[in-house]
């Protein structure tokens, strides 16, 4: 069926042309990271709500994805088209001065093109983490995962300098003599990458979000989703009923990592951020866990919302300055305490009785 | 069922042949450190056959079900379902090859609905791809349909239709126990393992459970063996019982030939006297 699709493509014009108008950049960029949010939050929700393995290190997929995809768009972008300059068109960037830009600049493809660099890098090393690691349970897996994302953080501080202009020679220039097998190398260490061209927009973060949700959903309603529910119910039933339990947890992973990637790709290119190897630790990967365990484990909704709530509390609580993170580390707490399933549990808002309740009266009950 | 000397004619027993065990166990033993838990176990199951499986506590009947699904993997002897090698397999391919289970301490899927429960049994049977899934192609849609009326159709059969959307935790107990035949069936077996199904019914709720058995093994055509501790259950239903005791196999037979062997008496009631047949 092509309408989801469609409607996740329309969902994502409307925020982007809406939100462009409607809000100024300080916002806008917080609606972009609340879509990078949702994006991690509902594909790390695959693999510990769908199938109850618990991954720690989901952030070094998304560094993996953010350092692919800008390999791309900086190295990749002075090979093909000679400059590491941005290619502008309506659907790319954040700066509010679009007047007089073509609607696809170019640059569009190109990012869309780096962004599934990002997604695949990302899956494949997620396969190659995956196939050995998910024969452990628990707690095993939860350190091999952990490992996984401080090992990938170690390895890009040791990576070499960005090639930049310097020496009286352009970027460009010093890229087109460096030999090609040294940039990916080349991705600034403990500095960072951090003078990535900025593509990622209010619609390339809403669409990577729509696209995200829409495979969770389609996933979790068909009987490959069941499967996955059903390793995280009981893996030994599983099994006897013919669940290749192995085989489906890496699916979950690769698909996890891939959408990871994805992520990855859009938070390196945003406005203000600098890609830098303390993306892929242990901290950044909590914050997703605690997006996927707040909204409720196995809930695609309650990632969605969670992702929303946990990207703007700490911006509302700007405004009661060094109590912030106090503040917000306490609300955690005592959700956990009075909710520990999480707001949604295991459930979709709309099988929520409360919800169930209004939605059948309003439809004059049954 | 009918007069034995009748012309066969329904499908079952017209897949018979001569020699045609579904299920073929020779020689099987497990060891567990220094317990010997199942020693050199054999078992022959032809097509329809309810055979039954029953022996003290800590005789290993539990041992043979996990050694035949896979779970355990036997240090010596062949098993043989539907003429292939299962020995090795993991149990989710020896599910594939058609041998299905229900668990002595209930292992439904807690959280998931009823219905979805019996789906994931029949998750097995589906041809579409993951990928087509995604994409929810016409034909995924078609097979989940189908998928869909199955399930259902076993539900009715079971009674448990019209708590189809009940999450599967909140089912009383004698539910709970249907519910676990519901979903084994649903991967379409051809050998259904049954582990003491009818533990903690009240004897109203075992009478049903025979003649449930009984109907489970004709409409869908399965060979079931059976573990029970109930006594009257196993005697009144099984064509054929093997015996176990300390993982040994001590008899096997007709209910009434294991029934009169002083040596499963002797496992039973331990001393000579005492006997009362």
């Amino acid at each position: 069926m092509v309408w989801p699709l469609a409607a996740a493509l329309v969902y994502a014009l409307v925020v982007h042309f809406g939100g462009r108008t409607v809000l100024d950049p300080y916002y806008a960029i917080l609606l972009v990271t609340i879509g990078i949010n949702i994006t991690l939050a509902v594909s790390l929700n695959m693999v510990n709500g769908f199938t109850g393995q618990f991954s720690m290190g989901h952030a070094g997929f998304l560094a993996v994805g953010g350092y692919a995809c800008g390999i791309v768009t900086y190295y990749g972008s002075a090979k093909v088209f000679g400059s590491t300059a941005m290619r502008q068109g309506q659907l790319c960037g954040m700066p509010l001065e679009t007047a007089g830009l073509p609607f696809l600049g170019g640059g569009e493809w190109f990012f869309l093109l780096a962004l599934l660099v990002g997604g695949l890098v990302a899956a494949g090393l997620g396969y190659i983490v995956g196939l050995p690691s998910l024969r452990l349970r628990g707690d095993y897996l939860a350190i091999v995962t952990l490992g996984f994302g401080e090992i990938v953080r170690v390895v890009i501080q040791q990576s070499g300098k960005v090639i930049k202009a310097g020496g009286g020679k352009s970027a460009e220039q010093l890229i087109r003599d460096a030999p090609l097998y040294t940039l990916p190398g080349s991705v600034g260490g403990s500095l960072g990458f951090d003078n990535l061209p900025k593509y990622t927009s209010l619609f390339w973060a809403h669409l990577a979000a729509a696209a995200t949700v829409l495979v969770a959903y389609r996933l979790k309603s068909s009987t490959y989703g069941r499967a996955f529910l059903s390793i995280r119910e009981d893996e030994v039933a599983a099994e006897a009923m013919g669940v290749n339990t192995t085989k489906f947890k890496v699916r979950a992973f690769v698909l996890a990592a891939f959408f990871a990637g994805v992520a990855g790709g859009l938070y390196g290119s945003t406005l203000g951020v600098a890609l830098s190897p303390v993306d892929a630790g242990f901290q950044k990967s909590f914050d997703i866990i605690i997006m996927v365990v707040l909204g409720g484990l196995g809930s695609i909704s309650g990632a969605v919302v969670a992702a929303v709530v946990v990207t703007l509390l700490p911006e509302w609580l700007r405004g009661v300055a060094e109590y912030r993170m106090i503040i917000y580390a306490l609300t955690l707490i005592l959700l956990m305490i009075f909710r520990p399933q999480g707001l949604l549990g295991v459930r979709e808002a709309w099988e929520m009785p409360l919800l169930r309740k209004w939605m059948g009266g309003k439809r004059g009950g049954t | 069922m009918g007069n034995a000397l009748a012309p066969e004619v329904d499908g079952r027993e017209a897949g018979r042949n001569v020699s045609g065990a579904v299920l073929d166990i020779s020689g099987v033993c497990k060891s567990f450190g220094g317990l010997k838990a199942v020693q050199s176990f054999s078992l022959r199951l032809g097509p329809g056959d309810l055979q039954g499986l029953i022996g003290p506590n800590g005789a290993g009947k539990t041992t043979c079900f996990n050694l035949l699904t896979g779970v355990y993997r036997p240090d010596a002897g062949s098993i043989t379902l539907c003429g292939t090698q299962i020995v090795g397999m993991r149990p989710n391919s020896i599910a594939r090859c058609g041998m299905s289970r229900t668990f002595q301490n209930i292992r439904l899927f807690g959280d998931l609905s009823v219905l979805d429960n019996v789906r994931v049994g029949g998750h097995l049977r589906v041809r579409h791809s993951m990928f087509s899934a995604i994409l929810r192609s016409a034909g995924s849609r078609a097979s989940e349909a189908a998928m869909r009326r199955r399930a259902m159709s076993l539900l009715t059969f079971f009674g448990l239709a019209d708590r189809a959307d009940e999450v599967a935790r909140n089912l009383p107990y004698g539910d709970q126990r249907k519910l676990e035949i519901a979903r084994a069936l649903a991967t379409e077996p051809t050998v259904l393992l049954l582990d003491e199904p009818a533990a903690g019914m009240n004897s109203g709720e075992k009478v049903a459970l025979r003649d449930m058995i009984r109907r489970v093994r004709d409409e869908f055509k399965v060979t079931v063996l059976l573990i029970e501790h109930d006594m009257g259950l196993v005697m009144d239903i099984c064509e054929r019982i093997t015996v176990l005791d300390y993982g040994e196999t001590i008899a096997a037979g007709t209910p009434a030939e294991v029934q009169a062997n002083p040596k499963v008496i002797e496992a039973y009631l331990g001393a000579e006297e005492g006997v009362h047949a």
